[in-house]
């Protein structure tokens, strides 16, 4: 199993992260600095990390103002930041893994593969742990179908 | 007088496909919509057309990222068959999505690289907009630009945008500075009067407010404006027309098949 | 024993010899939903037949009886008192709905209408061969608990319904109307377990933009409405209108066609949502009753059943919604019988009980009645666009519901039984209609007035929605010729009073078009239904008759939800509704065509019960002859004369105004439908006769919102003199600029016109009470009081458009 993030290169913007700042100062939590974005994705089967590598190169990242990380297993790495990390639950449709499956075969990886897509978003600030499962519950994850980790 | 075929790439989540047949149709040209998958069990079929054009939508949902993975489907089963249909200089057309799907398999800026060199991105509001823009046609810059597809076009066109991944952002400033002076860049976002306009008139933030390029010879075209959107008066929000019957993205469509014949 | 009940998978529920105390604890435990009645006619026929149900066929019964897919309240009996100046009547209804809503359409008996309260949606002729057909839906329940899921559920639902009418229409446009807490509540005033009202809006809105954008279908009328009532249980509704050959809209199914499923896979998606739908949310409230939504399979879908259709290869077709599986094949295979292997179902993941598989909602599919010689080639036809199609089934001769899995019989139920056997509830209805007492003259100063009207501007349900607006691709397909924001140029906009669409791709050489528009008032159902009704009737035919459409070919569709059908006052609100949809529909010989109820929109938390204020949403469809002859709202040449048709009456209750100064007492806003017919007839005569360059409905907020609006949106001036405007009643300045009277239009006229135009309007209330300014100040004045509003146009486009942001 292979974890690969996805990360905005220095330099340019960050929408989703702006937006998602945006929106815990609008139901009034304070103390954050910055959030960035990461989408992240969890390869999974008969496949090698170059594999993996070109996947995430080729696919799962823009050239230009993305750059990836790919990780054996599931990445544990301790960030000074705050990380808020969220997947949606068993048995719900995760849509764009669909198309990644498609994807991957078209790239001429013919070995059968099983994806998780998810969100991470790094908080920069001084936030204690209850509001960040607050924030996680008031506006990154609907529990009904997805969970949560906060780290 | 021979009759100019064009071939309307259709995928799942395509959109525009009939629009953009019946602007073609409209120019009198015979424009047939062909899904991906017939075309990969026939490579060849591509060179019975005249005129290749990428049409709206959301291919395969913009899943990853908007034109990514029907961009990666087509290079990695069609890729040399594009690449030679563009050298040949017959004429294609990315709109929207289909913009998206040209830029991230590397058909523009240089279909002679054919390698990703430049990227469209999130719109700086994170919005999907939906809105009608000005576009200032690169004819007051000092050498008119080569696109076969916009020659006739006054100084400021109006058509409509519809895009939420619209931010079209060069690899570094030696590319954006080639694309000038090649007079590559098409379109840029503008006021009414021509000059740099800001949010919402440039609806995405794009570099250089860039909304259409084309590569050095002028064939291949992309633009994230619809002008299949504008092909008549009635089409647009005050129903302005330059003669009162059509709009401007009429003339886009004739130039290429007036160019063909 | 080939046919006798019995599998591992399956469980034999005990019911036989349950009591009713019993049976009624059995229903709740299992969401079912039935009431003591039904569990005791189901413990009848399975009584008879000596042996207990299976789960799959006490599911199958939950599902087919569930009131979303029966509507049994409106099409119960329903013993109605009514109570109005101290005088009580008494009615039965045997049907509330055949006796009003359709029996008007019944009585008008229009040729044009192709098809009528039969189908997935109605169907009215578009020219010689085509039709359109159109329908709205509801999706409540799911939206308030995951509102991006549940609202692009509800799009993509209403999207398949019109799939599913006939043997398919192509949609060419959605619209969407929701109600939403105030955007402003604060945190601490959401009730537990429930998201904040900013955040069910975004997810909302969200989630029909990027369902509606990916079909490529123009997300093109709709309205917005914020109170707090909606805050625990918003209202989304989704419509889709599509065009149709007039010979694919017959279906029938013959024994022997075999079934067909295609399009997504089965999982547990949304289990229990049609009986859910009926239940009261609470905090623990189901997950898998929650729907996820792929528009890219729906999209293969549809571009590839219309193949097929085109083809003639199949017969029939309706979409799983509600009830999934189970709905879907109990309606088509109800007049034949049918047998459906259970185990051929294509699954997302393994490990679903029959039960399961059968009534799961999950999204994106279609069943099709295929005749067996057309087999191999719809198969073809789909794999080919990589859509999934797989046999399940057949219809068969014998009338029996059969269901098979893994070669044991699952259940075997007759179809009559399934499809009538089900007892017709009685429910009691009281109304006590309340006195309306005329509002005393509100004397203010021009600075007040001034200030009153700006909040107006920005009051949330006047407001520029055009940050929602915007993130809808409202022009995909080209075909969006009178749009939701109009104006002179593409820098300024006002609200569009209704939308039309040229089909001119999918109707090659056509001039017609279709219009779409919509009403809704809850404000006015709060203290009169009869009125709110009547007002969301008027008020729709109100906006396409501003775009240019011909009353004489308009239609209706209605959209109840109310709050719990078991509170006699609840319910006796709703009957007067259905009452005014009648007499409305009568008036002004328009028909309904087609509808739909959510009931049971009460949300209880610790203990107290918070209903929603009740709403009828009506939206209207009609054919436009010649698009070239549409207008729209923005004010177009300095000099040109400003009119006001209609009546201006001392009807503040309800409105913007009265909910700005907190005023409770006042009249509700009547309908007049003889005078309004009048005017709306005459309107079409002169858009047709190119005699108005621009018109307005005068709606929520009254004449000084609406004037203003056409001024901004023209990025022009206007002057208008408040003592020239044609009142009935006592009114003061106030009233006349604030009052919300039903049937007025504004309306843009070139000199030369004048005389042309009044001609037209003989007869009718109107007058000449301003002109277009090029200075671009919006002015109400009124000597005869002294008093003068002055605002710059371009200010008041400021104060509309800014107010919301999401």
């Amino acid at each position: 199993m292979f974890e690969v993030d996805i990360f905005t290169k220095k330099g340019f913007k960050d929408s989703r992260g702006e937006h998602v700042l945006s929106d815990i100062l609008d139901i009034g939590i304070k103390g954050l600095k910055k959030i960035d974005y990461s989408p992240f994705y969890i390869i999974d089967g008969s496949i090698n990390k170059s594999e993996v590598k070109m996947i995430a190169s080729e696919l799962l990242s823009d050239k230009i103002t993305e750059r990836f990380k790919v990780v054996s297993g599931v990445e544990d790495k301790k960030y000074k930041n705050s990380i808020i990390e969220v997947l949606y639950k068993k048995c719900v449709t995760d849509t764009v893994s669909e198309s990644l499956v498609k994807a991957i075969k078209d790239l001429g990886i013919t070995k059968d593969v099983k994806v998780k897509t998810g969100h991470k978003y790094y908080l920069h600030g001084n936030v204690s742990r209850d509001i960040l499962n607050k924030i996680a519950i008031k506006l990154l994850a609907n529990t009904l179908i997805q969970e949560y980790k906060v780290k | 007088m021979k009759k100019v075929k064009a071939l309307i790439l259709r995928a799942a989540g395509i959109n525009c496909d009939y629009e953009t047949q019946a602007a073609f149709e409209v120019c009198s040209a015979v424009a047939e919509r062909v899904h991906v998958n017939s075309l990969i069990e026939n490579k060849n079929k591509i060179f019975e057309y005249d005129i290749l054009a990428f049409p709206g939508g959301f291919s395969y949902g913009d899943d990853i990222a908007s034109g990514k993975v029907l961009a990666n489907e087509i290079k990695n089963k069609l890729g040399d068959k594009i690449k030679k249909f563009s050298l040949s200089g017959k004429p294609v057309i990315g709109i929207c999505n289909g913009f998206q799907v040209l830029v991230k398999m590397g058909l523009l800026p240089d279909p002679k690289l054919f390698e990703q060199i430049s990227t469209i991105s999130y719109n700086d509001s994170d919005k999907f907009e939906c809105r009608w823009v000005y576009l200032k046609t690169e004819k007051k810059a000092k050498n008119e630009s080569n696109c076969i597809w916009t020659k006739n076009l006054p100084d400021v066109i109006t058509l409509p945008v519809a895009h939420g991944e619209g931010k079209f952002i060069p690899v570094n400033f030696k590319l954006l500075e080639e694309l000038n002076k090649n007079n590559q860049i098409v379109f840029r976002y503008s006021t009414k009067n021509g000059t740099i306009p800001e949010y919402p008139l440039a609806p995405n933030n794009s570099v250089e407010q860039i909304a259409g390029i084309c590569n050095t010879k002028g064939n291949v075209f992309g633009l994230m404006p619809h002008p299949e959107r504008y092909i008549f008066a009635l089409q647009h929000p005050a129903r302005e027309s330059f003669d009162g019957e059509y709009g401007w993205g009429k003339i886009i469509f004739q130039n290429v098949v007036d160019f063909v014949k | 024993m080939k046919n006798k009940i019995s599998c591992t998978n399956c469980k034999t529920i005990e019911i036989l010899n349950l009591s009713d105390k019993e049976l009624v604890n059995f229903s709740d435990k299992n969401v079912l939903s039935l009431s003591i009645d039904e569990m005791k006619s189901i413990q009848f026929y399975f009584k008879k037949l000596k042996r207990n149900p299976t789960d799959v066929e006490i599911e199958t019964i939950a599902q087919t009886w569930s009131e979303h897919c029966k509507h049994k309240t409106l099409t119960g009996i329903i013993e109605y008192t009514e109570e109005k100046h101290f005088k009580k009547t008494k009615k039965i209804y045997n049907n509330l709905l055949k006796e009003t809503v359709f029996k008007a359409t019944m009585e008008l008996n229009k040729k044009w209408c192709l098809s009528v309260f039969k189908d997935n949606a109605g169907i009215i002729e578009f020219d010689a061969k085509n039709g359109v057909a159109f329908k709205v839906e509801t999706h409540n329940h799911p939206s308030a608990l995951e509102p991006y899921g549940g609202s692009a559920t509800g799009i993509g639902g209403v999207i398949r319904d019109i799939l599913g009418v006939g043997l398919g229409a192509k949609p060419l446009a959605n619209t969407d109307v929701f109600c939403f807490g105030n955007l402003d509540t604060k945190n601490f005033q959401v009730p537990e377990g429930m998201h904040h009202p900013k955040r069910i809006a975004k997810g909302v809105v969200a989630g029909v933009r990027d369902y509606g954008n990916r079909m490529g279908i123009p997300t093109v009328n709709g309205a917005v409405y914020f109170d707090d009532g909606y805050m625990a249980n918003p209202l989304v509704y989704c419509g889709t209108m599509g065009i149709i050959p007039k010979n694919k809209i017959d279906k029938k199914v013959n024994s022997g066609d075999l079934i067909l499923v295609v399009g997504g896979k089965t999982g547990r998606d949304g289990i229990h949502g049609a009986t859910f739908s009926s239940i009261q949310l609470d905090q623990e409230s189901d997950i898998s009753a929650v729907q996820i939504g792929n528009p890219i399979v729906e999209k293969k879908v549809l571009d590839t059943m219309l193949k097929a259709r085109d083809l003639n290869l199949y017969r029939s077709v309706t979409d799983c919604g509600a009830g999934g599986l189970s709905s879907a094949i109990g309606e088509l295979g109800e007049k034949t019988g049918v047998i459906v292997y259970l185990d051929k179902v294509p699954l997302k993941y393994e490990g679903l009980a029959p039960w399961e598989i059968w009534i799961s909602e999950a999204q994106e599919r279609m069943v099709l009645a295929v005749p067996q010689k057309n087999k191999k080639r719809i198969v073809e036809l789909f794999n080919k666009e990589n859509v999934e199609a797989v046999f399940i089934g057949e219809f068969t001769k014998d009338k029996k519901l059969m269901l098979k899995y893994n070669n044991y019989v699952v259940a075997n139920m007759d179809m009559s039984f399934l499809h009538y056997g089900i007892p017709k509830p009685k429910k009691f209805a009281v109304c006590k209609v309340k006195e309306e007492k005329i509002q005393k003259f509100i004397k203010m100063t021009s600075t007040d007035l001034s200030k009153i009207f700006k909040s107006a501007l920005s009051d949330l349900n006047v407001c520029s929605k055009e940050c929602i607006i915007r993130q809808y691709d409202h022009e995909v397909q080209g075909q969006t010729i009178v749009k939701p924001l109009q104006g002179a140029d593409i820098e300024v906009s006002g609200p569009g009073d209704a939308a039309v669409i040229f089909p001119y791709i999918a109707i090659s050489g056509t001039k017609k078009g279709i219009v779409l528009s919509n009403g809704l008032n809850p404000s006015y159902g709060k203290i009169n239904t009869y009125k709110m009704a009547a007002s969301a009737i008027e008020e729709s035919l109100r906006n396409a008759v501003a775009v240019g459409a011909d009353l004489e070919k308009m239609s209706l569709l209605d959209n109840f939800c109310w709050g719990n059908p078991n509170n006699p006052e609840t319910l006796g609100s709703l009957v007067r509704a259905a009452i005014a949809c009648y007499d409305m529909s009568k008036a002004f010989d328009v028909p309904f065509i087609s509808g739909k109820d959510s009931l049971h929109n009460e949300y209880s938390i610790g203990g107290k019960k918070y209903s929603i204020p009740p709403v009828l949403l009506i939206s209207a469809m009609g054919v436009i002859e010649n698009v070239a002859n549409t207008v729209t709202m923005s004010l177009k040449n300095d000099g040109n004369k400003i009119f006001v048709l209609g009546v201006t009456r001392n009807e503040i209750a309800g409105s913007v105004f009265a909910k700005i100064k907190n005023i409770k007492d006042g009249i509700v806003p009547t309908v007049y439908p003889k005078e309004s017919k009048e005017i709306m007839k005459r309107i079409y005569k002169a858009i047709s006769n190119g005699l108005i360059e621009c018109c307005h409905d005068c709606s929520e907020g009254g004449l000084a919102v609406a004037i203003s609006e056409m001024a901004f949106a023209g990025d022009k001036g206007v002057e208008v003199d408040i003592d020239a405007i044609k009142t009935k009643g006592k009114l003061g300045v106030t009233e006349i600029l604030f009052s919300e009277s039903n049937g007025r239009f504004i309306v843009e006229v070139i000199p030369e016109n004048e005389s042309k135009f009044i001609e037209i309007f003989k007869g009718c209330v109107f007058a000449e009470v301003g002109c277009v300014r090029e200075d671009k100040y919006v002015i109400f004045e009124s000597l005869k009081n002294k008093i003068k509003i002055k605002e710059k146009s371009r200010n008041l486009l400021k104060v509309w458009q800014n107010a919301i942001n999401l």
